[in-house]
């Protein structure tokens, strides 16, 4: 009886020396293989940048950089400290492969930087996604865009300046989390 | 997680009804200051295999509440499974006992908040190691059981632990003089 006392005690000090909880050993396990979601993109040649680490953890209904499934498609919104980025997939199925909005099926709003919404809205216009990229989860590639900036916003006609006068290029993302 | 008011009633009136046990518990070792004091309720029972020694079977509920502001949200519930041996320190198998366990978490479960405000719930199992004294008794021609123990439970790399004190009307298959 006291060999199993004796080998009780030490089973449970050695148990106390483990220096986490199992929630927290949960989580950090959890964490620990998390990955990090970038998208850069310039607008007219200035850079914006977003990083996300850990994305897969962010909160599905805000979070900085990610993309949701939505009615009729799959929306990835990218936040930054100079605006945002929003672009709509618009399929039932979420898939490797091009995804081009053109001035054919009406004004779309895609780009704020600096307070500055860019649509597209000229004949020349257009974004242009590209997934190279979609495991687990994740969704990799490359995009560029025209669009026209939006100089007054009004329930009847919007304004907008110079067609095809904002060029976003460079455009890159990495394991930006797709969340249903 | 329901109301606290509610499973402190509910695992009172298991206890009761099966003639088992109740405890108060606290967590001790890592995220001891996240948790309140706990609940728990258990059945146990005993077979004699000398008169002053049992083989002892237990199946238990502990439920922790945490006090990170989400109420009686966050918290823990565990289930576990144990098996012991139960030695009377005088032979007579009445007075007092010391009890090494092991067993198997059937079920264990942690709700709380991650950083972003998500409600996250984590499921486990792992083993269970307890060491344990107490005194048995006898009251209104019933036999109790007071006691004290430690327990830790080990899954995922990490170990709950807690400290139970306890008191049951103790439940024994065979045939024993004193009853216990």
């Amino acid at each position: 009886m006291k060999s199993y006392f004796v080998a009780a005690v030490v089973s449970i000090l050695l148990s106390s020396c483990l220096k986490q909880s199992i929630p927290d050993a949960m989580l950090a396990s959890k964490n620990s293989g998390g990955a990090t979601a970038t998208l850069s993109y310039k607008v007219n040649g200035n850079a914006v940048n977003i990083s996300v680490a850990n994305a897969e953890s962010q909160d599905t209904n805000y979070y900085t950089l990610g993309c949701t499934k939505s009615t009729g498609g799959y929306s990835l919104d990218g936040l930054s400290s100079s605006g945002e980025i929003a672009f709509t997939f618009y399929t039932d199925s979420l898939a490797i492969g091009n995804y081009i909005y053109t001035a054919n099926y009406g004004d779309m709003y895609f780009v704020s930087y600096n307070a500055q919404a860019e649509y597209v809205h000229g004949p020349t216009d257009s974004m242009s996604f590209n997934i190279t990229s979609y495991k687990n989860g994740l969704i990799s590639g490359n995009f560029s865009g025209q669009l026209t900036p939006l100089v007054t916003a009004s329930t009847i006609n919007n304004i907008f300046g110079v067609s095809g006068s904002t060029l976003i290029t460079n455009g890159s993302f990495q394991n930006v989390p797709v969340f249903y | 997680m329901g109301k606290r008011p509610l499973a402190v009633f509910v695992l009172f009136s298991i206890a009761i009804q099966a003639n088992a046990q109740l405890g108060v518990m606290k967590w001790v070792g890592p995220n001891s200051n996240k948790y309140d004091l706990g609940f728990g309720g258990f059945i146990k029972s005993g077979f004699p295999v000398s008169d002053g020694s049992d083989l002892t079977l237990e199946l238990g509920a502990n439920i922790f509440f945490m006090n990170d502001g989400y109420g009686t949200a966050d918290g823990t519930i565990m289930c576990p499974l144990k098996a012991g041996y139960r030695y009377t320190l005088d032979g007579t198998g009445t007075g007092f006992y010391v009890e090494p366990q092991v067993g198997f978490n059937l079920v264990g479960v942690t709700s709380l908040h991650d950083a972003n405000g998500n409600q996250i719930n984590l499921n486990y199992h792992g083993v269970v190691f307890a060491a344990g004294t107490g005194f048995l008794f006898t009251a209104w021609n019933a036999p109790f059981d007071l006691n004290l123990r430690y327990e830790t439970v080990i899954d995922h790399g990490g170990s709950n632990n807690f400290i139970s004190l306890g008191i049951s009307r103790y439940i024994s298959f065979g045939k024993r003089n004193t009853g216990y």
